[in-house]
Order: C-alpha cells, then structure tokens, then sequence
C-alpha cells in the first residue's frame, strides 16, 4: 500500500470515528409507535391516534397470577398490591379489594353536589322520612354492622349509592375478595405505570420491579405472573429486537466475514468492504438526526437492515478487480451500472419521504442518504485504498466450468408468460384478504400476546374498545354539560338493550352549572333540622345523631363547585383525566360503553346529536391505513415510473430495459403470489421489503446485462453477483427466522426476492455468450 | 387465668368440645325460627325481628325476616344478597362486613360439626352450667378484635338456644333459637339473662 493510499485510509477512519461520536450524541431515540402510523386527517383518527399512547388507559398493565390453588392466588395477589401501592413505579394498583371508588374524606360533602339523588325531589320531609324507616329496617338486617357507622354522618346513604353508580357494572369473579377469571384459576389485577407506553426504559424498569414484588409476595408458591398491555409490549419489543437485532447482527457479520475471506482470500477485502458501509450509517444517521426530531428504534435497525445492501457495492468492485489494473480503473468500469441501480434504488425510497408516516419517511432519508453515500464512497474513495491487486476473480477454474455450465442452460423466456398467469391464479384464489387493515397486527406484537391481551380485557370487564362517543366543546365545563345532556339518550339505548352500560367524566365530576343547582336546591341549617325533626318522629333513632349529617350538608351549601384539580391524587382523578382532556386547544370527553350488544342501533340513537361523533376505532383505523397504503401506493406508481426513465437513460435500448426490468416485475410478482398462497396478508412492512428485494434484483440484472458477451467480464460479474446473492440471502434468511414478526416478515420477503432476483436474472438478463 | 381454669375444667365433667362438635352437628337443610334483639348506639330501643333462618342443602344460609318487615338475606360464598319488599336486591361482599363474616362462619362450623376449627381464630372456652352449657369465642386476631369483642352461643343437651354476639363498642345482638321470648321483655339485662338461660321467671323481674 502506498503512503498516499495509507494517509487516505487514515483519514477515512478518523471521519468515521469522529462522525460516530458527533452523531450519537446528538440522536434522540423514541419508541413511540406512532411515529409509524399514518398521519390522521379527520376528527375521529386524530382522537384515534392521539389515544395510543398518551392516554392513561395505555399506561395500564393487566396481571394474572395462575398455577396455585386460589387461597394461595389471592394471597399473593393482596401481598403484591400492598408492594406495588408504595413502588413509586406505579400509580397504582387493584385486585378487587378495595371498596371501589372510595371518595376521600375531604371531598365527603360534596357527596350532595355530586349525587342525582335530589334532582327529582329535593331533600324534603317526605325523602328523609322515607330514608329513615329504610335505616331503622337495615338496624335488623346483616347490613347493620356495616351501615351503623354512616347512619350518622349519612342517613340517606349517598356515599354508597354513588360507590354502587361508579362501580364497573360487570366485575370479575371474586375468590376471597380478590378479582379471579371466570374459571377461578387466575387471579387477576390491573396496575397503571408511571412510564409512559411508549417509554420502553420506564416500562422494563416498572416490570422488573413488578416481577421483583411478584418473587417475593409468592414465596416458596410456584405461582407464575402473566403480564399484558401496551407498556409491556413496548418493553417487550425493544428488548427483544435489540437482542435479536444484536444476535444475527453478530451472526450476519461473522458469516459475511468468511464469505469475504472465501470470495476473496484476503481478510483485508473483508476490512475495507466495511468502510463505505459505515459511511453509509453514519450520513444516514446524521442526515435524519437534522432532519427529525427523534429516530424510532425500528428506523434504525430497519433502516441498517435496507442500507445493509449497499456491501454488494464494494463486492462489485472487489470481484472486478484486475491484476494490472489500477482499481480506480476498475470502479469506473462498473460505476455505470452500480449508478443505475443505486439511483433507482434510492428513487424507490423516495417514494416513502412522502408517506405521510414519520417513521417511514426517517427511513427513507436514512436509507437513501446512506446508499448514495455508500455507492460514492465506492467509486471515489475504496479505489484509492485497496493497494495492490493480486488476484483476478475471473482466474478461476470452478467459476469458469459453473459459467459454462450456466451457458448451457436454456433461456426460459415462456416464463414471461407462465408466472404472471400463474401469479394471477393464486392471487385470485387466495381467500386471505389482500392487505393487512387491522392496526393492532400492523404493530410489533406477537398476535398471540394479543389475543392473551384481549381475553384478560374481556375477564377484567374493560370498557369497549372498539366503539366510542366523544363531546368536543370550547372548554371543560362545555363538555361537561353536553355529556349530562347526553344522560337521556344513553340511558334511552340501555333500556333498549343496544348497550349493557355506559360510562363518562360527569358522572364522577357534574358540571359547575348542575352542581350550583344541586346547591341551591339544598335546605340549609335550620330548615334541614326542622325536616330531621318531623321525619324521625316514630323512628327508633335520637335526632341529635344526625349532627354529623346536618355538618355535612351545610357544608356542602357553601363549597365552592368541585373542579377536576380538586380530585388530583385521588382515585376518581385518573377515571376522569382519562376521559376528559384538552387537545389542540379544543375539549373532548368521552363515553365509553360496556357490553355493546347493537352498535348499528346505538350509533343510531346518537348519530343526530351535534357536538358528539359516534366513533368505531376499528372502522377509523382501517379508513387510516388504507388511506395511507393507497397514499403510498400511488407514491409508489410514480417511482416506478421513474425508475423505468433513469433505466431507460442509462440504457437506451427498449431490449435491454425490458431485460433488466424483467427479473424484478417476475420476482415481485412470485413474492407476493408466494406470500398471499402462505395465507399472509401484505402489510407495510412487506412492502419496503419488496421494494428493497427489487432494487436488489436490478442490481443484478444491470450487472448481468452490462457484462455483455466477454467472457472474463461475465465470469467476475458471476463472482460478485455470487457474492453479493449469498451474503445479502444469509443475512435475510436469519432474519426469516427472528421471533419479532416485523424481522420476520421482511426477513421471509428478502430472501425469496433474493433466490428469484438472482436465478431470473441469471437466466433472463445475462446475454449468452456468443462462441 | 379463669378462662384458663374453665377450658381446663371442661374435660372433668365430661363435656369436651368433640361431644359438642358432634351434638351441634346439622345436615343440611335445616330451618329454625329465631328471633333478633339488636342493640346499638344509634338507636334508641332494641330493634327487634324475627324469622327464619335456613340452611339449605347448596349450603348457603338464608335469614328470612317476616316481622315487622319482610326481608330475605342469602349468604352464598363470600356474598350476601338482600331483598327487601319491591326494592332491587342489594349485594355486598361479606369482606366488607367483617363482623357478619366471622358470626356467619363460627355459625356454620357449628352446623358443620366442625367447632374444633374455630380455634384456629378463636379463643375457645367451653362451661358447663347447671342448665346447659356456653360456647364462648373470643377473636386471636388483633384487626378481627377490632369489630368483635366475643361470641357466646348458649344451649342445653344438642340444642343451641341463643346466641350473644358482643362488638367492643358494647353494641350487642342477640338472636333466640326455636324459642321466642315474652314480647313484652325488651330491656337489655332481662333480654341477655334469658338468652344465658334463665327462666323467663328468673328474669321477670326484670321486666
């Protein structure tokens, strides 16, 4: 190696390991899911997707403790509630023990205001009287150890009538008060994490203190806890791709270094191969870090993934290598083609930038920067580096007998026909619907994760997910109000049976209006000890008992209206925060419905009130994605389109176009016939996938069809599509076998893109020799 | 130390606890009038009912009110149901009526034959009397201590007559078995030395 070339490879190095530490102090790595799904246009996909996530209700996890008998269950279950209430990890947690939605003892009086006891009749003679005879008959009944203690403070029960209104109205099974699924054998709890969802370090740090609890409230038990929902999934996914990830990550390097000894007998190849790779990560890393606020975890192991291909660049110079051949000369021969593929690659990319989906457009401007700087690098820079050149690839007695033997093969051009015919045959015959719509199996998480998720939210009697009723207003108590108005109806399609219940915000927090209203409406101090008076008499109770009673209600006449801030800190906070929020400077509320029996009729019933939207996530979501796939689709018709006019400036004959497009367009098309067959509904993951398998099976073909009819120039492009084919299938196929079913996907979808790309190509693209 | 000499006592004249265990024992179903004083510090004058209670063969036990209201209570698992009159039946779970759970599970140990259990909660001290014999519980726990300060459960040969259920606040409970006392005893001490088996005689004076 010469001095100038030593120097430069110096050089080369320390603007790597410099732009390393420049740009990974400066990226800012999210894991919020959102940044891969579609931007919402309408009201109802800005609440959808606004939900995900940020909400309270995503930051709840559902436990289940099993395999013990269930005295011992609900042991541990109590045992870990006590832990968990004082681990500053999580806000809270229940198992059923509690009482309910106990109100705190400084917000008791405003039981009155809260109550729609009074609303029909006021408290009057008539209402105490009446409440009274009820008390003296539950002095004899098995209640009385439990209401004496109220009766002073509350003859008329409105601590319990409102703990009774807000309690879920269907809850889990009960073993030793502790909540169990229906089959008794689990025990089951629900706690809210302090973390955020989509904070998978808060997550991880929350479970493993919550399974660190768990160890300990169960003992010697051999009881096991099952953990579900979105933090934990989060969690669980960045764990799981970062070991998967860091596992064939090692395993793909170690293989590609062998390859590269074998391909090229000189670990030196393997060592410079690496430089325009890294090249590539860092300006695609630097380029999205100025370009985007945060990176998502999936666009960097995704994006390295895409831009993973661009070793081919430097294995195409590496196997044209020539013994007396300076290699700058040589990285001009292949430059033409290398230029083709790459820029027509990165157009295909392009078509992502303008997604409309954050994650997908980081990984576009990763993945293009990164292949245009690789493809640079290649031709101006390696050249420079690789010194002497001993050995040429096409000096190989196997590669010149397996060239011969490729020779003799036929040319099945009846395979332009056969496999589009065949293709549309399974295509048509699939049952499986075409595209993946449903937005909960276009995350990351495992689908039987799921359906463990769903069967617990079912056990644990969650609200509905699927349908919703949000009131948008100006503020707070606009939004208040338009629910109460709501009562009527709600109430209307619960009589009708199209809902079991329904639950929102007024119910534990009534607007500042109908607060008043119930105050005014209150007796005060000596008009309420006269009604107490007249109403005791003939009752077995003293009337000065009631004192604390009497305390109450005066009190409660003179309170300022209860505020959602008044409630922080207490139970009926989160039930409230969680349905009553501020976004984009507008107010929402929101009922949620339990039991959903008839969602025709019920989006009947309140289809016609202004204000409210009758929301079906399920429908909104699949509108957004397939909005978002048809965006991208057509993104995607119009870099074909350009793809084809950069082909056909680079080649100027329509022959040579259609042979280079030909082993791509077949490929693509057995890709997709070979998943739907396998009964896999395409989802966005597969399609960057396919676009990266066909800007592989370009590569190729432009490398096959550019060789022409020399045969040493044939037998060193053999060797490096040889190469390339091999390293990029063993990377994939790896992937293929990863348990995270994003990896999964694009692993299965690479490697059968790379098998056809190469064999088509081989077989369509490459002129046969003319001997 | 005289509980102590009681409990000790109690193999000397013969009765242990396995005699009574076996006595007591019911299959079920069993049905047996009872009558209710309940005395508390919200209320003026005992309140007094009488009904029912039934132990039925699915083992729950049923308390059926029928004067001066009509009132059916079922304890099934760790559940009571109440239904009163028209109004919708009302359930609420006995963990959180901690008094009732403990009274409803020494009731049906005793019906299980299955007394000696109850020393796994209880301080168990059995007398014999002139008359009978009483069944005395007193709660080891310190939080059942809290809502209970002990059981006496009075009787004569297999026959439990009355039950006395004490709380530490003094409010008390009585309920007579099979037999209904004078309508016209409604005072505390005549209605207590009844139910610890003094002839309604002994105990008219009381009146």
């Amino acid at each position: 190696m010469s001095r100038r070339s030593g120097l430069l490879l110096l050089a080369w190095c320390v603007v790597l390991g410099a732009g390393f530490f420049a740009v990974q102090g400066r990226l800012t790595i999210s894991a919020d899911l959102r940044l891969f799904m579609p931007t919402p246009h309408t009201e109802a996909q800005r609440l959808l997707v606004g939900s995900i996530g940020e909400s309270p209700a995503s930051r709840l996890e559902l436990l289940a403790i099993e395999g013990s008998e269930p005295h011992e269950l609900a042991r541990i279950s109590k045992a870990l509630v006590t832990a968990l209430e004082s681990a500053r990890e999580f806000e809270w947690a229940v198992n059923g023990g509690q009482a309910g939605l106990a109100i705190e003892e400084r917000l008791l009086p405003y039981r009155y205001l809260i109550t729609d006891s009074f609303d029909r009749q006021p408290l009057d003679q008539a209402q105490l009287a009446s409440a009274l005879t009820e008390r003296a008959q539950d002095m004899s009944s098995p209640l009385a150890g439990m209401l004496e203690e109220w009766l002073p403070r509350d003859p008329t029960l409105e601590t319990l009538h409102l703990m009774s209104q807000w309690q879920p109205p269907k809850e889990p099974r009960r073993i030793e008060d502790v909540w169990f699924s229906a089959d008794g054998r689990r025990a089951l709890l629900v706690v809210e994490t302090r973390a955020a969802a989509f904070d998978p370090d808060g997550q991880t740090q929350a479970l493993d203190r919550l399974r660190s609890e768990f160890a300990r409230a169960r003992g010697a038990s051999s009881a096991v806890l099952d953990v579900s929902g979105s933090g934990y999934f989060s969690s669980l996914i960045k764990n799981r791709t970062q070991r998967e990830a860091t596992l064939f990550g090692t395993a793909a390097t170690v293989a590609l270094v062998l390859l590269m000894w074998f391909a090229y007998r000189q670990i030196r190849f393997a060592l410079l191969g690496a430089l325009p790779l890294l090249s590539a990560g860092l300006a695609g890393l630097a380029a999205v870090g100025m370009m985007f606020e945060s990176v998502h975890g999936i666009t960097l192991a995704f994006g390295f993934t895409l831009i993973g291909v661009a070793q081919d660049y430097p294995m195409h110079l590496f196997s044209h290598l020539r013994v007396h051949q300076h290699p700058a000369e040589t990285a001009r021969g292949v430059w033409p083609p290398l230029r083709t593929g790459v820029a027509s690659t990165c157009i295909a990319y392009l078509a992502f930038l303008e997604s409309g989906v954050t994650g997908l457009a980081q990984l576009a401007c990763l993945t293009v920067t990164g292949l245009a700087v690789a493809a640079v690098t290649t031709r101006y820079l390696l050249p420079q580096v690789i010194g002497s050149v001993t050995r040429d690839s096409a000096q190989s007695a196997w590669l010149d007998r397996l060239n011969l033997r490729i020779d003799r093969l036929p040319r099945p051009f009846a395979l332009l026909a056969i496999i589009p015919v065949a293709c549309a045959a399974a295509l048509l015959m699939s049952q499986q619907p075409f595209w993946q719509n449903d937005l909960s199996r276009l995350t990351p998480v495992p689908v039987e994760l799921l359906r463990k998720d769903a069967v617990l939210r079912q056990e644990l009697a969650t609200p509905d997910l699927r349908y919703l009723l949000v009131v948008t207003g100006r503020d707070e108590q606009d939004v208040l109000e338009h629910l109460e108005s709501l009562d009527a109806a709600l109430a209307g399609a619960v009589r009708e049976g199209s809902i079991g219940s329904y639950d929102h915000p007024a119910r534990y927090l009534p607007s500042v209006a109908r607060q008043l209203r119930r105050q005014t409406a209150l007796p005060d101090d000596a008009g309420l000890r006269n009604l107490l008076a007249a109403a005791s008499e003939g009752q077995p109770f003293d009337v000065t008992l009631f004192a604390p009673f009497v305390a109450d209600v005066v009190h409660a006449r003179a309170l300022p209206p209860l505020m959602s801030a008044d409630l922080a800190g207490t139970p009926l906070a989160l039930r409230v925060s969680s349905a009553l929020f501020a976004r984009d400077g507008r107010w929402h509320g929101i009922v949620s419905f339990y039991g959903v029996r008839d969602a025709a009729a019920l989006e009947q019933s309140l289809h016609a009130i202004p204000g409210a939207t009758f929301l079906d996530l399920k429908a909104a979501s699949e509108e957004l994605i397939a909005a978002q796939r048809a965006h991208i689709l057509r993104c995607l018709e119009l870099a074909a389109l350009l793809l084809v006019a950069v082909i056909w400036l680079a080649l100027r004959k329509v022959s040579r176009v259609v042979r280079v497009l030909m082993p791509m367009a077949l490929t693509t098309l057995l890709i997709v016939a070979a998943l739907r067959v396998s009964g896999v509904s395409l989802n966005l993951f597969h399609l960057i996938s396919l676009v990266l398998a066909a800007g592989l099976g370009l590569d190729y073909a432009l490398f096959f069809e550019h060789a022409a009819d020399d045969a040493d120039e044939q037998r060193r492009t053999l060797h490096a599509l040889l190469v390339c084919s091999l390293s990029t299938l063993l990377v994939f196929a790896l992937l293929a076998f990863s348990t995270v079913p994003v990896l999964q996907a694009i692993g299965v979808t690479v490697s059968l893109g790379v098998l056809g790309n190469f064999l088509l190509a081989l077989l369509l693209a490459r002129e046969r020799r003319r001997s | 130390m005289c509980l102590l000499a009681l409990s000790l006592s109690i193999p000397a004249h013969g009765l242990g606890i396995e005699d009574l265990e076996a006595k007591l024992v019911r299959k079920p179903p069993v049905v047996t009038p009872f009558v209710d004083f309940r005395f508390s510090h919200v209320l003026k004058a005992a309140a007094r009912s009488s009904g029912t209670l039934e132990y039925r063969e699915d083992e729950a036990l049923v308390r059926t009110v029928t004067s001066p209201f009509r009132e059916q209570a079922e304890v099934m698992g760790d559940e009571v149901r109440i239904r009163r009159g028209e109004r919708p039946e009302r359930r609420v779970s006995l963990q959180r009526i901690p008094q009732l759970r403990v009274l409803l599970g020494s009731f049906r140990a005793m019906l299980d034959g299955q007394v000696g259990r109850l020393s796994q909660d209880f301080n168990v001290v059995l007398a014999e009397q002139a008359h009978g014999w009483t069944l005395t519980l007193r709660p080891l726990d310190a939080k059942l201590a809290k809502y209970l300060a002990h059981i006496e459960v009075h009787g004569s040969a297999d026959r439990p007559r009355c039950l006395e259920v004490v709380e530490p606040d003094g409010d008390a409970t009585l309920t007579f078995l099979d037999t209904a006392p004078d309508e016209r005893i409604s005072t505390r001490p005549a209605l207590e030395k009844l139910c610890r088996g003094a002839t309604p005689e002994n105990a008219g004076h009381e009146r």
